[in-house]
């Protein structure tokens, strides 16, 4: 039985990444075992070793340092992290390291030398976490209640081992915390002025910069960004406008236009703990459409926008929720994505500009702030290349070029989300009346370099132009 | 350099533009944090406040005067405070130099018997060099932080078995672990702060109350030798303890139990023995009550000073020349450390440090014996960051009677000392706990690993030098 693990090593160099691959195969017990002698550390000594981790309570995008101590010299170990997502599903990695001479290894210092990932990268176990095998196909690792944290319980095993080995070889473990909302966060449910949606307020009076964060059209209400934000100082309102029992109308379609998102602009305007002349809008994949529609609207002046793999139009026009007769885009059609015989789902062909009506693309002239487009080189599902192209092309036609920051990562997905988190490179789409999958891309390694690169600068940005 | 004129820009154009950040946000108590200060203009003056409100109900602060540097920011690791319950460049001194608000009653100790749920700090930057009336205006940024005494995965276990009154903290993972008994003083209670803090970095440690545990409660009696030997053994046959790794831990009078039990216990063997603040002097192998009677027997040499404070220290004075009433140091076979505070008013401890030097020495097993001897430290030399307090309300078990006891250290080496003492602590554990080199290898083995001189085995740390080695090294 054998598990590939195609693992990449990349160098970000002035956000160049140098592609060096590496494919590992470890069969599932014997080859590449190596026990100190054979002799169990515990049975011989009486001892078992340390490790230790520092914090080991922490916000997502936070590092943690992890080491051990108490080991033989140069002998081999395995660290393995595992996590129960809220769904019940059993994520882990695993990294190989081998001991120093004083008997420690420390993740900040060392490299893993096989496993989820190689190299020094303290974060590796975290990123390099993967659904274990047998579990459901397709997942994805999104966080719904952002008020608990994800526990990871980290073990450390005798030789270089996989997970799947025999569980009595741990020798020490011990259990991490990542949490998305920092103590003294604040949590408000919104549900007025037809708005569905959540705000995070940082802890004290305030009044505090803000941002309004719109993701794509899986829908739902997505809350791990905002709060995150809401731990760095800014008050973050997600937003739903599509699949939310709380929405009006069939939650097969959209329902809300222009005035919807106009309207949770303005409630952070008015609201007396937000400082309404500094407040952002991020939008993703189908979010950025929607945060570039807004930023043109009359009134509406954000002081920054934040957008990533996301197109300029969307393929259709659509209603005002309060015109007459609820002719909103049944999204469950196959207009907006395409799929091959495989069951894969694509939303090519939806989000490339030289497909969308004319009147459907956003007046990206009419951006009058600052805007960063994220693009993932590797992203399958859209069309972020053309996008940014067009954006860029646009901006610079109307003399605004000075106002458009391009991050562009290489080998880096459609899914660029907060760092630390795994990358799913294919997740289920829909079950019913069969099984698609959306492939995301993004090689791992490259991947999680451009979340925890790109959350830097995205914090940047907003400390720029916000503050 | 400052810019005059410019520490008096107000905030009102741009309300949201400071921002406060603390890292971690949910720490161990005894780990540090940094706290930066960004985006004020250049040269801005501003006072970094701490606000905490104690588990009993009282409300507890700290500020700092800072100055933004040209780039407008403030880094509390690295800038010199100006001013405020602390001066100079102190990355923790928010923490410990917490003092109740004006306005509680005097004499009150900040202690945290609920270890289950995290000590809550609010961090806060106001505008200006300010030094009261912080409730009353509305900071310019403000983040609340949490300081915890358990790690994730610690298991809280209620020990009531055999009578004892008792709390045992497992670390996370499979085990077995080595294992301590921690004792604390005079005052009694199950106190759980320091081992859960233990068990948090790998030691299992069971928290003992031996003074005003049920059974004395019930039967106002105290406990006998036979109390302690149950809690070794329900240690030693613990599924997840290393049997042949115990050690013993006391502060003060706990310390003076500890002495009793590393030395004269047929059935408790220790792998080390820590004392802190104790004395050895005591009759030999008495029962707890003896112990205990002996020193209220000398309660004639209690002074009280112009504060009205009390002042124990000379009830174990002067160190007796008759061996019958000092543990005999010289048959320990196990490694000892003393912490010591030399303005140590509740008990004597620099002195009995001194004389126990001695007698090991004689006896030649002071290869055993490490000391840490602080200058301005005082008596409860506590897990760091925690306030300091000279004198705090006070009741011995056994009587009714309420003092204010004196405590003794002055607050910024107080603290230092608890900071260096606590890591050397954890280091001196760890390598007889979870070593290979045990016994007589250990002193050079930890010497190294204190950054000591060779040959010292006695180290008096003076505060700027434990200052610079708490800096060189993390926790």
């Amino acid at each position: 039985m054998f598990r590939v693990h195609a693992v990449v090593i990349s160098v970000l160099q002035n956000a160049v990444l140098r592609m060096v691959p590496c494919v590992r195969i470890s069969k599932n017990l014997a080859c590449c075992r190596r026990a100190v002698g054979g002799v169990r550390w515990k049975s011989s000594h009486g001892l078992a070793p340390l490790l230790t981790a520092s914090p080991v309570r922490a916000l997502i995008d936070e590092k943690i340092s992890i080491k051990g101590s108490f080991l033989p010299p140069h002998c081999a170990v395995t660290l393995c992290a595992r996590m129960h997502s809220e769904d019940g599903d059993l994520w882990e990695s695993f990294a190989h390291f081998n001991t120093k001479a004083d008997g420690t290894f420390h993740l900040t210092r060392d490299d893993s030398v096989g496993g989820s990932y190689l190299g020094c990268d303290p974060m590796g176990l975290f990123w390099g976490l993967q659904p274990a095998p047998g579990e459901r196909e397709g997942l994805r690792l999104r966080k719904k209640s952002v008020e608990t944290p994800y526990v990871v319980r980290i073990s450390l095993m005798e030789g270089h081992v996989s997970p799947r080995e025999d569980q009595s070889t741990e020798l020490a473990a011990l259990t991490t915390e990542r949490w998305y909302m920092a103590p003294g966060v604040r949590r408000i449910e919104i549900r007025q002025n037809g708005l569905v949606g959540t705000l995070f307020l940082p802890p004290g009076r305030g009044p505090f910069p803000a941002m309004l964060d719109l993701w794509g059209i899986g829908g739902g209400l997505v809350e791990y960004r905002s709060a995150l934000f809401a731990s760095r100082g800014y008050a973050s309102l997600s937003l739903a406008y599509f699949g939310h029992k709380d929405l009006p109308g069939p939650q097969n379609q959209m329902n809300v236009g222009d005035s919807y998102f106009k309207t949770a602009f303005q409630l952070l305007q008015d609201h007396h703990q937000v400082c309404a002349n500094r407040i952002g809008i991020i939008g993703t994949s189908f979010g950025v459409y929607l945060t570039l529609q807004l930023a043109t609207q009359t009134g509406v002046k954000p002081s920054c926008l934040i957008c990533i793999n996301g197109p300029v139009g969307n393929g259709f026009r659509h209603q005002e929720a309060d015109s007459d007769g609820m002719d909103g885009r049944v999204l469950s059609s196959v207009k907006y994505w395409t799929c091959d015989d495989q069951g894969n789902v694509s939303f090519k062909i939806f989000s490339s500009p030289e497909n969308m009506i004319p009147e459907s693309k956003v007046k990206v002239e009419d951006v009058a702030c600052p805007l960063m487009y994220i693009e993932g080189m590797d992203d399958l599902s859209f069309s972020s290349k053309e996008n940014v192209d067009l954006i860029k092309e646009t901006l610079d036609t109307v003399g605004k070029s000075h106002l458009f920051t391009h991050l562009s990562y290489p080998g880096a997905g459609h899914l660029i989300e907060p760092p630390y988190a795994p990358n799913t490179r294919m997740s289920l789409w829909r079950v019913k009346p069969n099984k698609l999958f959306v492939q995301w891309g993004g090689h791992h390694a490259q991947h999680a370099a451009a979340q925890a690169d790109s959350w830097k600068k995205i914090l940047d940005f907003m400390e720029k132009h916000l503050r | 350099m400052i810019i005059s004129g410019v520490h008096s820009i107000r905030m009102q154009k741009n309300p949201c533009c400071v921002k406060l950040s603390v890292q971690p946000s949910r720490g161990l108590v005894d780990e540090k944090f940094s706290i930066l200060v960004q985006n004020t203009p250049p040269g801005f003056q501003v006072t970094v406040h701490a606000l905490h409100h104690s588990e009993d109900g009282h409300d507890w602060e700290a500020f700092a005067h800072y100055t933004a540097n040209n780039t407008g920011t403030v880094n509390v690791s690295e800038d010199p405070s100006l001013g405020g319950t602390y001066s100079g460049v102190e990355q923790m001194g928010l923490l410990w130099s917490l003092r109740p608000v004006p306005g509680n009653k005097p004499w009150l100790r900040m202690r945290k018997m609920n270890v289950q749920t995290p000590m809550e700090v609010t961090i806060s930057v106001y505008q200006g060099h300010q030094t009261e009336g912080f409730t009353d205006q509305a900071p310019l940024a403000g983040v609340v932080v949490e300081r915890w005494y358990m790690a994730p995965g610690v298991r809280r276990v209620p020990i009531t078995e055999e009578g004892l009154t008792a709390t045992l903290f497992l670390p996370s993972g499979p085990g077995p672990f080595p294992a301590l008994i921690d004792l604390w003083g005079g005052g009694g209670q199950l106190v759980e702060s320091r081992a859960s803090l233990l068990a948090s970095h790998g030691i299992a440690a069971l928290a003992l109350d031996y003074l005003t545990p049920k059974i004395t409660v019930e039967t106002g009696k105290m406990v006998e030798n036979e109390y302690f030997e149950k809690a070794y053994k329900v240690l030693e046959q613990h599924p997840q303890v290393l049997g042949s790794r115990i050690a013993m831990l006391g502060i003060s009078f706990g310390a003076v139990m500890t002495f009793k039990f590393a030395v004269y216990s047929e059935v408790i063997k220790l792998s080390c023995a820590v004392s802190v603040s104790g004395s050895h002097v005591q009759p030999i192998d008495g029962s707890v009550k003896q112990i205990f009677d002996y020193l209220i027997k000398n309660a004639g040499n209690t002074r009280i000073n112009e504060e009205n404070q009390t002042i124990w220290r000379d009830l174990l004075l002067p160190i007796p020349t008759d061996p019958a009433f000092k543990v005999d140091v010289g048959r320990l076979k196990c490694p000892l450390m003393l912490v010591v505070g030399e303005d140590d008013q509740n008990f004597p401890a620099p002195e009995s440090a001194k004389d126990i030097k001695e007698m090991m020495e004689r006896a030649g097993n002071s290869h055993l014996l490490t000391v840490l001897s602080y200058p301005n430290a005082g008596h409860l030399i506590e897990p760091p960051y925690t306030p300091h307090v000279r004198a705090t309300n006070f009741v011995t078990v056994g009587s009714r009677q309420k003092v204010v006891a004196l405590w003794g250290g002055e607050m910024v080496a107080h603290s230092r000392a608890q900071e260096d003492a606590w890591r050397k602590l954890l280091v001196f554990l760890r390598e007889n706990l979870y070593g290979t080199n045990l016994g007589a290898t250990s002193l050079s083995h930890l010497q190294r690993k204190f950054h000591l001189c060779d040959g010292c085995s006695v180290q008096t740390v003076s505060s700027t030098e434990s200052k610079l080695q708490t800096r060189k090294s993390s926790l």
